[in-house]
C-alpha cells in the first residue's frame, strides 16, 4: 500500500535548526565549508557545529587559530576562489579584529571589481544580551554592518526562520552577516521541517496582527514585543508586530503597509539608541509615510552606555518599556 | 646560486654591473628566456613611464610608479602558471601585465574608462581580472594578505595544483594582517607565496623605522616557514627564488616568504614629495649603479646577445605598441552615471532602485 510521504516536522531549538541548515547545505554542496574557533571537536562554544567535523572532516570543518581577522580574511579569499565559506565568530563582540576585512574587503570587492568577483560568504555569530555576558559577550552591533553597502544583515527570531534564512544566506551571492540571538538559542522551539527550505532575504514577517500600533523589531526583541502585546491586549490595545528578519536590505513595503494600517510606530532594538538601526527605520518612515502618522515614532532601545554585567536587567529593553512607549505614541 | 633561506645578504646571480656570479643557465634558462625577461622589463617600464605622464598632463588624478622595482615584479610573475592566483598590492602593475593584463586596460584604468576591467571603481592602484585570476588590489595596506592565504587554503582544500602569490610592501609587514596571514598560511601549509617588495620606504618611513629585524625575510622563522632574502633588482635571482618557492608550494610543501630587496625611484605616489625624506645622492646611486633593467641588459651584452641597434628597435617597437594602447584607452568612454548603482550587490535592492530612480530624474535620463 502506497503511503503519502510528508516531510517530517520536528520541534527544534534555534541551535538545532541552525545545525540542520549547516548539515544539509554541506551535504548538498561540496563547496560549503565552515571555519572558526573551536568549531571542530569542541562543536563550537554553543554546540552549533557539534558532530559536523565527524561527518565532513577537518578540510571542510576548519578549526582556526584565535584570530578573527584571519577567519574573515581567509573566508573572503575562499569565497573569491569559489567556495562558500561560513565563518563562525564565537561572539559578535569579537568581530572587530576582522571588521576591517568585512567592511573594507568583503563588502566592496563586487563593486570594486565591477561585478567580476563576488564574496558568497556568511558570517554567523551570536549576538545580544540577557545571558549575563557583560560588556564583551552581549552587544548588538548591527548598525555598523548595516551602514556598509555591500553587506547583507540577517537576524532570525525563531528556529524556523533561522534555518530558512541561513540556507538562503548560504546560497546568496553576497556576503551576509548572520546574527544569532543567543538569548533564545534554546529558549524558543518551533516546528522545523527536515530538508532544506529558504526563507527569502529582504522580507519581513508579520508576527502578530493588530490595528492600533505597529511594533517594528527583530531578533530576540520579537519575544519582548510579543510579551508587551499580551499586556497591551489586556488593556484593549491591539499591537501589530513586524519582524524585519533582514536588516539590509530591509522590507520597505512591509514597513509602509503596517504604518499605513495603524498610524502609530514603536521601534524596538537592544543596541544603544544613538545611531542605532531603528534610527534608519524611523527616518525611512518619516520620509515616506509621514502622512499616516498620528503620533510620534518612539524608540525603545538599550541605553547609550556600554553593556553592563551586574545591571544587565536595567539595560535590556523589556515589555514594560515597550508598553510605556506604545502609550506615549497612542496618547499623543 | 644556492637557494637557501635566512641569508644575511641578498641572494643574487648577477652582480650590479650585470656580470654573472655563476652561470644562470643552471636554472634551466636559455637565450630566448633571457631575452623574454629583458623585453618584459623594458615593456613594464615603458607602460609605467607612459602612465605617469597622464598625471603630469592632468588627465589622471593619481599614480604610483613601479620604476626601480621592475625586476622584482617581472621576476616573480614569470614563474606563475595560468591558473595561479595573484593578489597584487598597490604598486604591482608590472606583475599584472606579465600575468596578462593589457597595457590598454592599464591605461584605461588610470584614465577611469570603461576599458578598465574594473570600470574606474578604484583609484589607479591596479584593476583586477577574474579570468586571469588577478584580484583587484586594495589601497588599504595589508588587507589582501589574509585573503590571499584564504584563496591558497581553498586551492589546497580543492586539491588543485595551483598556488597564490600575495604582493606586499615593507610597510605592510607592520600591519596585524601580516602576522595573522603568515600564521594562517603556515598553520594550514597553504600554497602561498608571501612576496614582499622591500623598496625601503613606506611613504617616508624607512624600513629600519618599521622593524628592528635586519631583514624582513627572517620574520618567517617565527611562523615556521622559510624566508628568502633576494636581490630584488636581479631579475634572474628573483625568478629563481620565486620558481623554487612556487615549486615547493605546488608540491604540497607549504608557503614561503620572499623579501625582494629593491628601491623605488619615484615618490610614493604622484601626491608625495619624496625630496623631503630621501638622503641626497641615494636615488642617484640606485639609478646609476643598481638599475634592474640596465643590469639585465649588461648581462645580455656580455653574452653577445644584445646590441645598441637591437635596443633601439625594441624601444621603438614598444613605443608604437604603447601609443596604440593609449589610443584604445582614450577612445573608451567613461562609465555612464547610472552605473554607479551596479554591483553593490548581485541584484539591485529596493533601496538602491529608489536611489537610482532619484538620480535618473535628477540627470533627466
Amino acid at each position: 500500500m502506497a503511503t503519502v510521504q510528508t516531510p517530517p516536522q520536528t520541534q527544534l531549538t534555534m541551535v538545532q535548526a541552525i545545525r540542520s541548515a549547516l548539515l544539509e547545505e554541506m551535504e548538498r554542496d561540496q563547496d560549503v565549508v565552515i571555519l572558526g574557533e573551536d568549531i571542530g571537536v569542541r562543536g563550537g562554544v554553543f554546540l552549533i557545529t557539534e558532530g559536523l567535523i565527524d561527518k565532513f572532516g577537518p578540510e571542510r570543518v576548519i578549526d582556526t587559530p584565535l584570530a578573527e581577522a584571519g577567519i574573515i580574511g581567509a573566508a573572503v579569499g575562499m569565497a573569491l576562489y569559489g567556495l562558500r565559506p561560513i565563518a563562525e565568530i564565537q561572539f559578535i563582540d569579537f568581530i572587530f579584529p576582522g571588521f576591517d576585512l568585512l567592511v573594507t574587503e568583503a563588502a566592496k570587492i563586487r563593486y570594486r571589481s565591477a561585478g567580476q568577483f563576488g564574496v558568497p560568504m556568511v558570517i554567523r555569530s551570536p549576538y545580544g544580551g540577557g545571558v549575563r555576558g557583560g560588556a564583551y559577550h552581549s552587544q548588538s552591533p548591527e548598525a555598523y554592518f548595516v551602514a556598509t553597502p555591500g553587506l547583507k544583515v540577517v537576524v532570525p527570531s525563531n528556529p524556523y526562520d533561522a534555518k530558512g534564512l541561513l540556507i538562503a544566506s548560504i546560497r546568496d551571492p553576497d556576503p551576509v552577516v548572520f546574527m544569532e540571538p543567543k538569548k533564545i538559542y534554546r529558549a524558543v522551539k518551533s516546528e522545523v521541517p527536515a530538508g532544506p527550505y529558504e526563507v527569502p532575504l529582504g522580507k519581513a514577517a508579520l508576527v502578530r496582527e493588530g490595528k492600533h500600533v505597529s511594533i517594528i523589531t527583530f531578533g530576540a526583541m520579537v519575544q519582548v514585543a510579543l510579551e508587551a502585546a499580551g499586556l497591551l491586549a489586556a488593556d484593549g490595545v491591539e499591537a501589530e508586530i513586524l519582524d524585519l528578519r533582514t536588516l539590509q536590505p530591509y522590507d520597505t513595503q512591509a514597513i509602509l503597509t503596517t504604518v499605513a494600517k495603524t498610524g502609530h510606530v514603536v521601534l524596538l532594538q537592544e543596541a544603544p539608541r544613538i545611531g542605532g538601526y531603528c534610527a534608519e527605520i524611523a527616518a525611512y518612515i518619516a520620509e515616506h509615510a509621514v502622512e499616516h502618522l498620528e503620533g510620534p515614532i518612539v524608540r525603545v532601545a538599550g541605553w547609550d552606555t556600554a553593556f553592563p554585567y551586574a545591571l544587565e536587567k536595567v539595560y535590556m529593553p523589556n515589555a514594560q518599556r515597550v508598553v510605556r512607549a506604545v502609550k506615549k505614541t497612542l496618547n499623543f | 646560486m644556492r637557494i637557501e633561506p635566512f641569508t644575511d645578504t641578498p641572494l643574487s646571480i648577477l652582480a650590479y654591473d650585470g656580470t654573472p656570479k655563476e652561470n644562470p643557465d643552471s636554472l634551466g634558462l636559455g637565450k630566448d628566456d633571457y631575452l623574454h625577461m629583458y623585453r618584459w622589463l623594458v615593456f613594464v617600464r615603458g607602460v609605467d613611464d607612459r602612465g605617469y605622464i597622464l598625471v603630469r598632463q592632468g588627465r589622471a588624478g593619481f599614480y604610483a610608479q613601479i620604476a626601480g622595482q621592475e625586476a622584482a615584479q617581472v621576476g616573480s610573475a614569470l614563474p606563475l602558471l595560468k591558473d595561479d592566483w595573484m593578489y597584487p598590492d598597490h604598486r604591482s602593475q608590472g606583475s599584472m601585465l606579465v600575468k596578462g593584463l593589457s597595457a590598454a586596460e592599464w591605461f584605461g584604468h588610470v584614465l577611469g574608462r570603461t576599458l578598465d576591467p574594473t570600470q574606474g571603481r578604484l583609484m589607479p592602484h591596479g584593476p583586477g581580472r577574474r579570468d586571469l585570476h588577478i584580484v583587484p588590489p586594495a589601497s588599504t595596506v595589508g588587507n589582501k594578505i589574509t585573503e590571499a592565504v584564504g584563496t591558497a587554503m581553498a586551492q589546497r582544500i580543492k586539491k588543485r595544483k595551483e598556488i597564490t602569490i600575495c604582493y606586499m610592501g615593507d610597510g605592510a609587514t607592520s600591519e596585524g594582517d601580516f602576522h595573522v596571514g603568515m600564521n594562517f598560511a603556515a598553520v594550514y601549509q597553504a600554497p602561498a607565496l608571501m612576496f614582499v617588495q622591500n623598496n625601503q620606504y613606506a611613504i617616508s618611513m624607512r624600513t629600519d623605522q618599521q622593524t628592528r629585524t635586519k631583514t624582513i625575510a627572517e620574520k618567517a622563522r617565527a611562523y615556521g616557514m622559510p624566508g628568502y632574502f633576494v636581490d630584488g633588482n636581479d631579475v634572474l635571482a628573483v625568478y629563481a627564488v620565486t620558481k623554487h618557492c612556487a615549486d615547493r608550494a605546488r608540491s604540497g610543501n607549504g608557503p614561503s616568504l620572499i623579501e625582494a630587496y629593491t628601491y623605488r625611484y619615484g615618490p610614493h605616489s604622484s601626491a608625495d614629495d619624496d625630496t623631503r625624506y630621501r638622503p641626497k645622492g641615494e636615488l642617484e646611486m640606485w639609478r646609476t649603479q643598481r638599475d634592474p633593467v640596465t643590469r639585465m641588459r649588461r648581462f645580455l651584452e656580455l653574452r653577445g646577445w644584445w646590441s645598441e641597434e637591437q635596443e633601439q628597435r625594441l624601444q621603438a617597437e614598444i613605443k608604437a605598441q604603447l601609443a596604440a594602447a593609449m589610443e584604445e584607452a582614450e577612445k573608451s568612454p567613461p562609465p555612464a552615471p547610472l552605473t554607479v548603482f551596479d554591483h553593490v550587490y548581485e541584484t539591485l535592492t529596493p533601496h538602491l532602485a529608489w536611489e537610482r530612480a532619484e538620480l535618473a530624474a535628477e540627470l533627466g535620463v
